[in-house]
């Protein structure tokens, strides 16, 4: 009778007792996290490590960025870590100079080359002669896997156009063409690579006005998706697996 | 039950077809192919397609041309790869040839294999692993062969896996051996019986 009255009396309060455990630890652990959290927010501003001179003011930035984008916090401090590595190859001032991004691309930073232009120009929106981190964000998002076809679309038209007149001209697919060929060493003769542009025309052109506009280049691509395939980065899904140094910087840390 | 009686059973063998497990393709060069799955080209093969037969070869237009040539500035890929070796190694390389596609991967196979890899072909694109593995595994490539016009194609090898310089000093090797087949400028290529003026 003692015992189970006991037992009975001690399974009943064991619940409660549970209950009390639970509530007397969650709540300081609760509280625990916020205060980190905040003083880790506030310790942002005050990180010792020397620091770009145009640069992020810290995690709220970061934060808006991931929001406007495809990629998490965690992908855009990884980015940054990239970022950070482009833009001071040359020149140190947290920005990303042609030259720069020439020698990312293809590691020599002299020689002019005409996607490098292109690229570079679609990167820097400001127009400004620069890449900034935001601007390098807004660009590589349209890379990104899940990126709207639009926009992959978009951007693909807007680097054929060279001469940005709104249109791809019928000169400026030889120049690619020829361009190409010269880089990789290709042969091939006059006649043929005009054989290869006419088929091209035959197929894109569909008012048959010598040049491709917004809407037939749309309809082009998609017959051909696969003429896309350069406008998707699938390294971006995983970008944090190949900057991990990022673990070390990340804004959201423990004190 | 064991996993073996359940196999054995009568009701599971109704409708069962024991699953075929493919390689994942993680060793060919391009990243991008293994999202494009539903990307049927009918220029450019991509997938491995078992005992079909070839997609007819038609004349690639302009863009395919350029994308299929990886222009550096175009593959905005190479930012996130590591670039380990001062200067520019590519991994990649290619040449044009007159000869039709199905000579040109005899031709390489017959040239590789002495070379001590193990050659599967599908299709346009044929895979080459090496036997000998180093430091950094086997030596693998893959040689992909482009119908840019209907006499003439273009042949690109691409790393797959293994060092890069390993990689260059077996592609002088073995583009020593297809002399006959490369397309150079100013050197017309004769049948193949036919005496054959030295190339690049």
């Amino acid at each position: 009778m003692d015992s189970t009255g006991k037992s009975f009396f001690f399974r009943g309060s064991s619940l409660t007792m549970g209950e009390s455990i639970c509530a007397a630890a969650l709540i300081p652990i609760v509280a625990a996290m916020d205060f980190l959290f905040l003083a880790a927010i506030n310790c942002f501003g005050y990180r010792p490590r020397p620091r770009p001179k145009k640069c992020l003011s810290g995690f709220a930035d970061m934060t808006r960025l991931a929001d406007e984008s495809r990629f998490t916090v965690n992908d855009i401090e990884a980015l940054y870590e990239l970022f950070k590595k482009l833009s001071s190859s040359i020149i140190d001032d947290g920005l990303i100079h042609k030259e720069e991004l020439q020698l990312a691309l293809f590691q020599a930073p002299k020689g002019s080359n005409l996607f490098l232009d292109r690229v570079f120009d679609l990167f820097d929106e400001k127009k400004n002669g620069v890449i900034e981190f935001e601007e390098f964000i807004h660009a590589l998002n349209v890379f990104h896997p899940y990126a709207p076809l639009e926009d992959k679309i978009d951007f693909a038209f807007r680097l054929y156009d060279l001469r940005q007149t709104g249109f791809i001209e019928r000169e400026e697919v030889k120049q690619m063409v020829i361009a190409i060929l010269m880089e990789s060493e290709l042969n091939l003769s006059d006649d043929l690579l005009e054989e290869i542009i006419d088929k091209t025309f035959a197929d894109a052109d569909a008012d048959k006005d010598g040049r491709i506009n917004k809407e037939e280049w749309k309809t082009f691509v998609l017959h051909n998706p696969n003429l896309l395939k350069n406008m998707t980065l699938p390294h971006l899904k995983c970008i944090t697996t190949l900057f991990p140094s990022f673990v070390f910087n990340t804004g959201v840390k423990d004190l | 039950m064991t996993i073996v009686e359940i196999l054995e059973n009568e009701w599971f063998k109704k409708g069962y077809k024991p699953p075929r497990f493919e390689q994942a393709d993680a060793t060919l060069g391009d990243p991008g192919s293994v999202y494009n799955e539903s990307w049927d080209s009918q220029n450019l093969v991509v997938e491995w397609k078992e005992e079909r037969p070839a997609p007819p070869i038609i004349t690639m237009n302009a863009f395919e041309l350029i994308l299929a040539s990886q222009p550096q500035g175009l593959d905005l890929g190479c930012l996130f790869e590591k670039q380990t070796l001062q200067g520019f190694v590519k991994r990649e390389t290619r040449f044009t040839s007159k000869c039709p596609a199905t000579e040109i991967i005899s031709k390489i196979e017959r040239a590789a294999k002495p070379l001590g890899f193990d050659v599967k072909k599908s299709n346009n694109k044929m895979k080459l692993l090496g036997e000998k593995a180093d430091r950094k595994g086997h030596l693998a490539f893959t040689a992909e062969i482009f119908q840019v016009a209907p006499s003439v194609c273009m042949v690109e090898l691409r790393k797959s896996g293994g060092d890069t310089l390993e990689f260059h000093k077996f592609y002088n090797r073995l583009s020593a051996r297809l002399k006959d087949i490369v397309w150079t400028e100013g050197h017309e290529v004769e049948e193949t019986n036919g005496p054959v003026p030295s190339g690049r």
